[in-house]
């Protein structure tokens, strides 16, 4: 889904004026304009997120789908800055103070964010792998007759799925190992990584890199701009700095990610200003979830599929424990209910993941390019890159 | 299993010395008395649906078994398995899952049979859970048929209505084949794991590892590096796996196993370290260089031995499976790709911007593009298609990168506005560089001339700032025919010689003296050309009307040299004036002499401080010289020295000999400060 939703864009209207307005020392009613515009934009865009995510039927906080569209709004608040931005302006406006302080601070956030992007990518890779436990559960539980072997497969996949969630960050698969194997294992341990049954396919990202750092180091520096600088092209890259670092916030929240500890939930948006009341709302909803969970199970994230998963999982393992053949009509049902709630769940996320990791993906392609044509931008007033002989 | 495998190598990578699984036996206890239970099945609870149990249906009753005891539990076994393959046969086919209702046939379920099946296979299984001895491949085999007819009794007694016989029986069936599938998963991702020929500490791996060390080179090249009866074994497994209903399972384990073990090789192997990307923009240029050599190797081996061995791998062990042996290698190769990749991302991010450091990321750009066939046949499908266009994406950012450090020389050299002129007109610092620089880049023409081509117009479908060399593109359009057809890169090299053109010629105008002025300009377009010259590459690009152009500018500066400095003092030497009426007129004589030796002196004086390092150019200058000054001279001497009176007279205004004044024709441009003082140009 890409983020060309024209609607309520002003892009066009922008390219037009300036088309027709060659201003060199940059007009600044117009500057105000674009400004206001744009606040408006991010306020709509986040508002429509923020009442999306009280809706208790399809895109409820932090489910897949709300994700979806908060990538979404992403991509769109992204294109509109670009467009207040670099669009047929004269670089040497975005090379004056104080822009060329804060625009290689907001490059420098967007490098970061690609990083949790990336993460946030092999984080979605785990959330697919919890979903294929779960639905080796619910085929083996959708399996009529049912009997012991169906049940043990199940809890089996289950039981690994509960230790999955459990091991990220640590990732100690000692215990997986342990409920796992035949017993098989302990003579033939080898000194590489405990070859731990449904053993999690993320892909690492670089030693020592935290999510939690990283998005603490994206805060940094970020302060709105006051006084005259206010009405300035100061203010958009602020807004952009701010809506970049609560998304990639969220998303570091709702999929595991390589480090997390700490991860602060509370970094400064300011609530006070009208485009960041709905991010502000949000921001303290998700921050109120996230010290809801206890320290153990926020591992696998606040991902509204996730925690499903890990309830019905822990119920239905509960379930399967006293599974006696043959089954009783009546635990059948409590059974049958759980599962059709866990395939339903695996169903959203069959759909739902990959189109994330695709849309991650394509954040992370358009923050690239994004921050070439900034710089494009920067060079050809010549201030950024020196000439080096 | 037809395997040869040694004494000593398990037969699926099974270990020695498993003590029991304590929880397995008490199974073996459960499903022991299971066997015997009697219990009857509620009514509603049988059946795959609330169709109508109807008792007339199902005939109970047994197969009259063949299977009296037989002594040799092997045969016994042969001979059950016969009976059940039997049975099975004599089942209706169950394909068509609508016709329930006409599916009347009643059927009898050889209860004893199934029993005494499944009680020799959960003696097999316990056996080889136990597995104290090392496997024997015929039993494998055996185990792998009989997993196999359970998963075929499963599906077929699935289909069927069954009273609680039928049932007790499909449970048991069923726990078994649990059992059995849990069993197949672990030595499968046993043999995944351990069984590679350069696994380190497996027992009963000894034999390969031996074999293994005397050629520690096999490894590279034998990716992934299982044996072929490995394969063999994983490609059984993973079949009973997937018909037995438990593609997942053996998908995970796959998944997982064969993962880790490229990321390990692509560490351990090949040294390739993750950096994050904000990691790579504060790197040192020096770390940077030594992980762009060893990204280029890991990424190169990827491409031509990884991935081809992996795909290989999943096709063979996937063998009747080719939409999951594609999905498997497409996931498996997407993570390391994209690893690779964004390594390339971060690095065309960094701002190095310098020659040596453009050539390091050309040949990353060459790699990408190099590889990119080797690897279009690995990829297929829409997965494949995603891996391609992300090489692409890589392969573009690293072009523009390029592209914009090669650009930045233009602003080098607009930002070169120093106001002190090179002392002696030498060779500018700026064109020095700039000309090896370009030199250098040249060596890297073809890539270049592809980056131009395909890079430079950035997608800006949203923006107006157009880079420079697509006007001039355009512009050049309305030009003469041989901008017309020029390059991007050879537009833009010709952009970058302008520039030097112009900024040499501002560079000129900082020297008072005209004379100098031009042999600066002489001293650098030699400079220039020399360098051309000696690079077939750019010559090609810059054209030999550039050329021509060029050497007949280097002609003009010589002239105007020669004129500022020489043409004055052979002014001296004009025969006009001398004579009036038929008559020398000494002292105008006098005076031609002296201002001719003082204007001599001073040229020989400043001019021997000039600097020409290019020899040829210093000899053309002085053969020109001379040939100008002499005759004149000589002939002015010839002519006007007898009118000086012998001795004093001649001494004082004849000072220098022709031969005098060619030794001091070839002094000049030696850059020697010593004969004289220094004059500020």
């Amino acid at each position: 889904m890409r983020a060309t939703d024209n609607q309520g864009s002003f892009l066009n209207r922008i390219s037009i004026r300036r088309n027709q307005v060659v201003s060199m020392d940059g007009n600044h009613e117009q500057d105000l304009e674009d400004l206001e515009l744009f606040q408006k934009y991010v306020a709509d865009r986040f508002s429509d997120l923020l009442s999306s995510s009280s809706d208790e039927a399809a895109d409820s906080l932090l489910s897949v789908s709300w994700l979806r569209k908060l990538v979404d709004v992403f991509l769109c608040c992204e294109a509109e800055f670009k467009a207040v931005l670099i669009m047929g302006r004269d670089p040497s406006q975005v090379s004056k103070p104080p822009l060329d302080r804060l625009v290689p601070e907001f490059l420098d956030r967007v490098v970061k964010a690609l990083d949790v992007c990336n993460a946030v990518s092999h984080g979605v890779e785990s959330v697919r792998h919890y979903q294929k436990l779960a639905e080796i559960a619910v085929s083996a539980f959708e399996q009529r007759p049912i009997g012991d072997g169906q049940v043990r497969r199940a809890k089996k996949a289950l039981n690994s799925l509960m230790l999955t969630l459990e091991e990220k960050e640590g990732s100690n698969h000692k215990s997986a190992e342990r409920a796992w194997s035949f017993g098989r294992r302990g003579a033939t341990n080898k000194d590489r990584a405990a070859p731990g049954q449904f053993r999690s396919l993320s892909w690492n990202m670089a030693k020592g890199w935290s999510a939690a750092k990283q998005i603490q180091a994206m805060s940094a520096n970020l302060v709105a701009p006051r006084g005259a600088e206010s009405s300035g092209l100061a203010s958009p890259v602020y807004i952009m700095s701010t809506v970049t670092l609560f998304v990639m916030w969220a998303l570091v929240a709702a999929i595991p990610c390589q480090e997390r500890n700490g991860l602060s939930t509370h970094f400064p948006v300011p609530r006070q200003l009208g485009w960041a009341h709905s991010m502000f709302a949000l921001q303290e909803k998700i921050a109120e979830e996230w010290k809801k969970k206890k320290e153990k199970t926020r591992l696998a994230g606040l991902l509204e599929e996730t925690q499903r998963l890990e309830r019905l999982g822990q119920s239905l393992i509960e379930l399967a424990d006293s599974f006696q053949f043959p089954a009783e009509a009546e635990r059948l049902e409590e059974m049958a209910s759980q599962v059709a709630e866990l395939a339903d769940t695996c169903k959203k996320m069959e759909e739902g993941l990959v189109p994330l990791q695709q849309q991650i993906r394509e954040v992370f392609h358009r923050l690239v390019r994004s921050r070439t044509e900034v710089l494009d931008v920067l060079d050809q007033v010549g201030k950024v890159s020196a000439p080096s002989m | 299993m037809e395997t040869n495998l040694s004494e000593n190598s398990p037969s699926f990578g099974r270990k020695l010395d498993h003590p029991p699984n304590p929880r397995e036996d008490t199974e073996a206890v459960f499903y022991a008395n299971q066997s015997s239970e009697t219990d009857r099945l509620p009514k509603e609870n049988v059946g795959e649906d609330d169709r109508n149990v109807d008792d007339e249906e199902i005939v109970q009753g047994e197969l009259t078994a063949s299977s009296g005891p037989v002594s040799d539990p092997h045969l016994n076994f042969l001979k059950v398995s016969e009976n059940i393959d039997e049975f099975l046969s004599s089942l209706p086919s169950n394909t068509d899952d609508n016709n329930e209702n006409e599916n009347v046939v009643p059927v009898q379920i050889p209860h004893e049979l199934i029993d005494t099946f499944l009680d020799l296979v959960e003696a097999k299984l316990s056996k080889l859970e136990g597995a104290a001895q090392c496997g024997d491949p015929d039993e494998d085999l055996s185990f792998l048929e009989a997993v196999h007819r359970i998963s075929n009794l499963t599906k077929s007694l699935r289909q069927l209505k069954l009273d609680s016989h039928g049932s007790r029986i499909f449970n048991r069936i069923g726990g078994i084949h649990q059992r059995a599938m849990s069993f197949l998963e672990e030595e499968f991702r046993f043999l995944l794991e351990e069984s590679r020929t350069t696994g380190s500490d497996t027992k009963g791996m000894q034999d390969q590892q031996l074999q293994m060390e005397s050629e520690t080179t096999r490894d590279m090249i034998n990716f992934p590096g299982y044996p072929d009866d490995v394969v063999s074994s994983m490609n059984k497994m993973a079949k009973e796996m997937i018909s037995g209903g438990y593609e997942s399972e053996c998908c995970q384990v796959y998944m997982a196993a064969r993962s880790n073990e490229l990321e390990e090789s692509l560490h351990k192997q090949l040294g390739f370290e993750k950096h994050s990307i904000d990691e790579v923009q504060r790197m040192q240029w020096e770390s940077l260089e030594r992980e762009i050599a060893t990204w280029t190797k890991a990424f190169k081996q990827c491409a031509t031995l990884y991935f081809s061995g992996e795909k290989a791998l999943a096709e063979a062990v996937f063998s009747d499976h080719p939409s999951i042996s594609a999905s498997l290698f497409g996931n498996l190769t997407r993570g390391v790709l994209i690893q690779l990749l964004d390594f390339a991302e971060g690095v065309a991010m960094t701002k190095q911007r310098s020659a040596e450091k453009l050539f390091k990321f050309l040949d990353m750009y060459e790699n990408l593009r190099d590889l990119m066939p080797s690897m279009e046949s690995l990829f297929e499908g829409e997965c494949g298609d995603d891996l391609k266009t992300e090489i692409n994406l890589a392969r573009c950012r690293l072009g523009e990168t390029a592209i914009l450090m090669f650009c930045d020389l233009e602003n080098s050299i607009k930002f070169d506005t120093g106001k002190t002129p090179v002392p002696g007109g030498a060779v500018h610092p700026l064109i020095r560089y700039s000309m090896n620089y370009l030199k250098y880049a040249c060596e890297y023409k073809d890539t270049l001339e592809q980056v131009f081509r395909e890079h430079s117009k950035i997608e800006r479908a949203d923006s107006i700032n157009r880079p420079q060399y697509l006007e001039d593109e355009t512009q050049s359009l309305n030009n003469q025919n041989e901008t017309q057809s020029r390059s991007p890169f050879s537009a833009q090299l010709m952009r970058v010689m302008e520039l030097l053109d112009s900024n040499l010629e501002g560079k000129a105008k900082l020297y008072k003296d005209v004379a100098l002025s031009n042999i600066f300009m002489m001293n650098n377009g030699r400079y220039i050309l020399q360098k051309i010259k000696g690079s077939t590459e750019i010559h090609g690009l810059m054209g030999d009307t550039w050329y021509r152009k060029r050497s007949s500018d280097m002609r003009q500066y010589h002239k105007n040299y020669q004129r500022e400095t020489w043409n004055k003092l052979l002014g001296c030497l004009n025969h006009e004036g001398l004579n009036v009426n038929g008559k020398v007129v000494k002292p105008v004589l006098k005076e031609r002499f002296k201002s001719f030796n003082q204007m001599f002196d001073e040229i020989h004086k400043t001019q021997s401080t000039w600097v020409v390092s290019d020899e040829q150019l210093q000899s053309e200058l002085r053969v020109s010289i001379s040939a100008v000054v002499i005759p004149a001279y000589r002939s002015f001497l010839g002519r006007f020295s007898q009118y000086l009176q012998a001795g004093r007279q001649t001494e004082k205004y004849v000072k220098y000999q022709p031969e005098d004044i060619e030794d001091c024709i070839d002094k000049l441009f030696e850059g020697n400060p010593a004969s004289t003082a220094r004059r500020r140009p």
